[in-house]
């Protein structure tokens, strides 16, 4: 089976580090972008089966590139991973597939992965 | 005696200052003896307008046969006389045959011993006084000027008449205008509404000579525990008409007295009498004021000016009330005013200092993240003996005991829009116990449910409440130390005509020292080690975010009650009751 692609999207090099050594050990492919530009910019020329996408970042904010991203393809699965739970609340991040609270366990994300993949 | 030095007699005694019945008999003495006179008397108009003799000469024979009868108006020589206001004289032959309303068989036959008679009207140009009555036997005749003498006493015994009515009704203006002034000062004073009406009836009863005053209320719009305030006793026989009274004032909207309900035949065997007056501001009735008063011997204590008085009571009660509803509506606003002012300024100290807290938060818990994670993966990656594996265990601890306190920072700031919805309180009452239940640290807690199930469902949003409930059972837990009991009820409650559901939890942990009482639900106080000190404040929050408040029983060396009100809606409570 091919393994699927995931892209992590966060400012801090050392989160994107920590999610693609954990996410890679759970067999995905896992490609990373430092803002909302160049996750977009990403999306656009290579296939991903899933985005885990913080919320601040500067430049685009994770809100604003999950509508960019749901505009280019509303069938890419987006999971929010934030730092706040506020956002789980917000109107705004209700487009997303899936709500992490960002947490150095990272058996919660790695379960809504799944869920939302299908992977059993 | 020479006739001017009896007027001057007779002006002197007039302008005295003896009472009034005194003057005016010593001035009839005074002209019977002088003319040789057998009678002289006085007749006065009574409050209805009928004629009565009041006053004589102390020979008069006639007086209290007369004195029995009373006519109207235009009846017999005296109400003729006082109808005309023209002076008339008879001799026996020509005199007509009846007096006022009595006829001359009943003066006993003594009619023909008289040879004069005369009857003079005692009026200014506006009013009527009374009529002088004189008859003699020794006279034969009345000449010019013993006409023209009679018709000077008339008037001036008029005078007597009028100024005395004047003083009368000054009095009673002044007393009127004393107790007006007195129900001003009550009505503008700063005193508590109770007290307000329970006075204004005692002085109306005072002014009015009442045996009770009654002031009922319409609504509740005072938010009193009473609608009627009552000065004096009601019989109990006249309770139920007083009540109907009320009602008829309610409808009609105008003053009425028991005489206007009563029928022919009650009229007359009614021992008291009741005037009910609106109160009403800008067309809307907001009560009635009643007066009462009882049959005494001397005539009802309340007479008919009872009317009159009580509507002009009436009007002034119903500024007043006015007024009284202004400064309670002020102060329930003045009231609401602090409270939002003070809300303001708690959000605003919150939001200051929750920006900050976010944001150190924030910037805190990605190195958090990563510092936990790697240390995780290190864990698996390398083999560690048993004390390095402690050292890994305590690193991963205190990070996610870390992690759980922004996590409580970063959910206290955000200000998350609230998502309503109809629940069903006492299922996720029971999906929360039913969780602690399941653990260990919850093994020695005896939970006791008392449900009131007639409150099925509150608009709230779930998941705060639920935070709430949390929070308050967690308390409640580390308050009996993991040992005891907590009780949860729920039920419902009016607070100023407004529904709640309630929701109160006991614990047996020895109650809040009072000293503290008041930060409990200030940010970042804490009691307990490693307590953020945002649960209380974060419940508190929420519940005032849905419209309701936590209310706190503290008894000391027993325990607390936590009791969370949530608004809940008119109708869902007369559905449930039907």
């Amino acid at each position: 089976m091919k393994k699927a692609r995931l892209l992590v999207v966060d400012d801090e090099e050392n989160i994107r580090f920590l999610f693609k050594e954990e996410l890679e050990e759970e067999g995905y492919e896992v490609d990373a972008a430092s803002n909302g530009l160049e996750a977009l910019d990403k999306i656009k020329h290579a296939a991903f089966d899933l985005v885990i996408l913080d919320i601040k970042m500067p430049g685009m904010n994770g809100i604003e590139a999950l509508n960019e991203i749901k505009n280019m393809n509303k069938d890419l699965p987006v999971i929010l991973c934030s730092a706040y739970g506020e956002f789980k609340q917000d109107f705004s991040s209700w487009a997303s597939d899936g709500y992490v609270v960002k947490s150095a366990d990272t058996n919660e994300l790695k379960q809504t992965i799944k869920d939302i993949l299908k992977i059993a | 005696m020479n006739p001017l030095d009896i007027f001057g007699k007779i002006i002197a005694i007039s302008h005295s200052n003896l009472e009034i019945a005194s003057r005016i008999n010593a001035i009839l003495n005074i002209i019977a003896q002088d003319m040789s006179l057998d009678e002289a008397i006085v007749y006065t108009l009574d409050a209805d307008k009928r004629l009565t003799c009041r006053f004589k000469n102390d020979n008069s024979a006639l007086f209290h046969l007369l004195n029995e009868y009373r006519s109207h108006i235009g009846e017999g020589i005296v109400g003729s006389v006082a109808q005309k206001r023209v002076a008339q004289s008879f001799t026996f032959r020509d005199i007509p045959p009846r007096l006022g309303c009595l006829f001359y068989p009943d003066l006993d036959g003594s009619i023909q011993k008289y040879k004069v008679f005369s009857f003079l009207p005692m009026s200014d140009d506006s009013y009527l006084y009374g009529v002088l009555f004189i008859c003699s036997s020794g006279k034969e005749r009345l000449n010019n000027s013993d006409k023209a003498f009679l018709s000077m006493v008339a008037r001036e015994i008029g005078g007597i008449l009028r100024s005395n009515q004047l003083i009368i009704s000054s009095k009673k203006r002044i007393s009127e205008l004393a107790t007006l002034s007195e129900l001003g000062k009550i009505l503008s004073s700063n005193a508590i509404p109770q007290d307000i009406l329970n006075n204004i009836a005692f002085i109306t009863a005072k002014a009015l000579n009442a045996s009770f005053v009654t002031i009922r209320l319409a609504h509740s719009f005072l938010k009193l525990d009473s609608q009627r305030f009552t000065y004096g006793d009601i019989e109990s026989e006249s309770e139920e008409e007083v009540k109907k009274l009320e009602e008829e004032v309610k409808k009609l909207g105008k003053t009425l007295s028991l005489r206007d309900l009563a029928t022919e035949g009650y009229k007359n065997t009614m021992t008291t009498s009741l005037y009910t007056a609106p109160l009403t501001s800008r067309g809307h009735f907001l009560g009635t004021v009643t007066l009462g008063g009882s049959q005494t011997v001397s005539g009802p204590t309340v007479e008919e000016n009872g009317r009159y008085l009580i509507e002009t009571i009436a009007n002034y009660i119903s500024n007043g009330l006015e007024n009284t509803l202004l400064t309670t509506k002020l102060k329930d606003v003045v009231k609401e005013l602090n409270n939002a002012q003070k809300r303001l300024l708690e959000q605003e100290t919150f939001r200051n200092l929750g920006e900050m807290t976010a944001n150190i938060a924030h910037e805190i818990k990605n190195p958090l993240v990563i510092i936990g994670g790697f240390t995780k993966r290190l864990a698996k990656k390398v083999r560690l003996d048993h004390t390095e594996n402690r050292y890994i265990e305590i690193i991963l601890k205190e990070v996610a005991r870390l992690e759980s306190i922004l996590n409580e920072v970063l959910n206290y700031v955000k200000e998350s829009p609230m998502v309503v919805k109809e629940c069903k309180i006492i299922e996720f009452i029971d999906e929360l116990i039913y969780l602690f239940t399941s653990d260990r640290a919850w093994e020695k807690i005896e939970i006791i449910r008392e449900y009131d199930n007639g409150i099925s469902l509150v608009p709230c949003d779930d998941q705060q409440i639920k935070q709430v409930l949390i929070n308050i059972l967690m308390n409640a837990h580390d308050a009996i130390d993991g040992s005891g009991k907590i009780t949860i009820q729920t039920g419902r409650k009016t607070i100023n005509e407004r529904p709640f559901a309630t929701i109160s939890i006991s614990d047996t942990g020895g109650g809040i020292d009072p000293a503290i009482i008041d930060n409990i639900f200030n940010p970042f106080f804490t009691t307990k080690e490693g307590g953020t000190g945002l649960g209380l404040a974060i419940s508190n929050k929420i519940v005032l975010n849905h419209g309701g408040h936590i209310q706190i029983n503290n008894l000391m060396g027993k325990g607390a009650t936590f009791i969370v009100y949530l608004p809940i809606k008119n109708n869902i409570i007369r559905e449930e009751l039907i």
